[in-house]
């Protein structure tokens, strides 16, 4: 279990140019909560395709928008709990058919695939405009 | 100090795409306006030589991705070199190991585009 209150609390503007800080950040936080370099990398990834989801589609672009995350640490994992407003995020994507995304041309959707692969627990719920995404990733030993 | 630069150069041909530092949703424009720059002046056969490269998201794997179906239309092909173990790590998440040929150096990659031709 975490407990209720993050070991941190950060609020952004909707900006790309902030990811490289997040997934600095969010590394840093993984590999001192026992995380493996290996994996702190991937939930700082995780992270960033979070974020960019928000700024690309639920933002589009607007930069005056404003990201807070959550990062909360326990014996067994670390949650990160994403809160925005705007258009909710889709989440569906799970398996990807890189073939038939070659043949479409597509050069998105991979982001919401690598976010479920990585992590082991991607929520979504809306309160009151206010959207909410919570993905978790648990220690191997727990 | 700037997160992500590109340069590109043309060996027999086979174009060489450098792209240094840390590529994401940020950063992609560059990325995606040297592969259409290769792709207007015809160059096909494209090597990304991601000696450099020490992040990528799904921004930049999209580029990788997207223009592929055009360049194998033309008889050519996207083969990357050089990637790091970290970067190769994200690219094995989405598949990508199954559907690239990845090789160890830009030489490799170079010789594999003029034996195929």
């Amino acid at each position: 279990m975490f407990p209720e209150t993050p070991e941190l609390s950060v609020s952004i503007p909707a900006k790309t140019e902030l990811l490289k800080m997040l997934v600095e950040l969010t590394s840093y936080i993984a590999v001192r909560n026992f995380f493996s370099v290996s994996e702190s990398r991937k939930i700082a990834l995780a992270v960033d395709e979070a974020i960019t989801n928000v700024i690309k589609h639920s933002y589009k672009e607007s930069t005056d928008s404003e990201i807070k995350l959550d990062f909360f640490c326990s014996n067994e994992g670390i949650k990160i709990k994403i809160e925005f407003s705007g258009i909710p995020p889709e989440l569906s994507e799970t398996m990807v058919n890189l073939e038939k995304m070659i043949k479409a041309k597509k050069k998105g959707g991979l982001g919401v695939a690598l976010i479920k692969r990585i992590m082991d627990s991607v929520k979504y719920s809306t309160i009151e405009n206010t959207n909410y995404l919570e993905m978790i990733k648990w220690k191997k030993s727990s | 100090m700037r997160n992500f630069l590109i340069k590109s150069k043309t060996i027999e041909n086979v174009g060489i795409l450098y792209p240094t530092g840390h590529l994401d949703a940020h950063s992609v424009e560059k990325f995606e306006n040297e592969m259409i720059k290769m792709l207007d002046d015809n160059i096909v056969k494209i090597v990304v030589n991601c000696n450099e490269l020490n992040y990528i998201s799904s921004a930049g794997m999209g580029i990788i991705m997207g223009y592929l179906d055009e360049i194998r239309e033309k008889g050519g092909d996207i083969k990357l070199s050089n990637v790091v173990d970290r970067v190769y790590e994200i690219f094995d998440l989405v598949g990508f190991t199954e559907i690239y040929e990845f090789v160890d150096s830009e030489e490799k990659a170079i010789e594999k585009f003029n034996n195929v031709s």
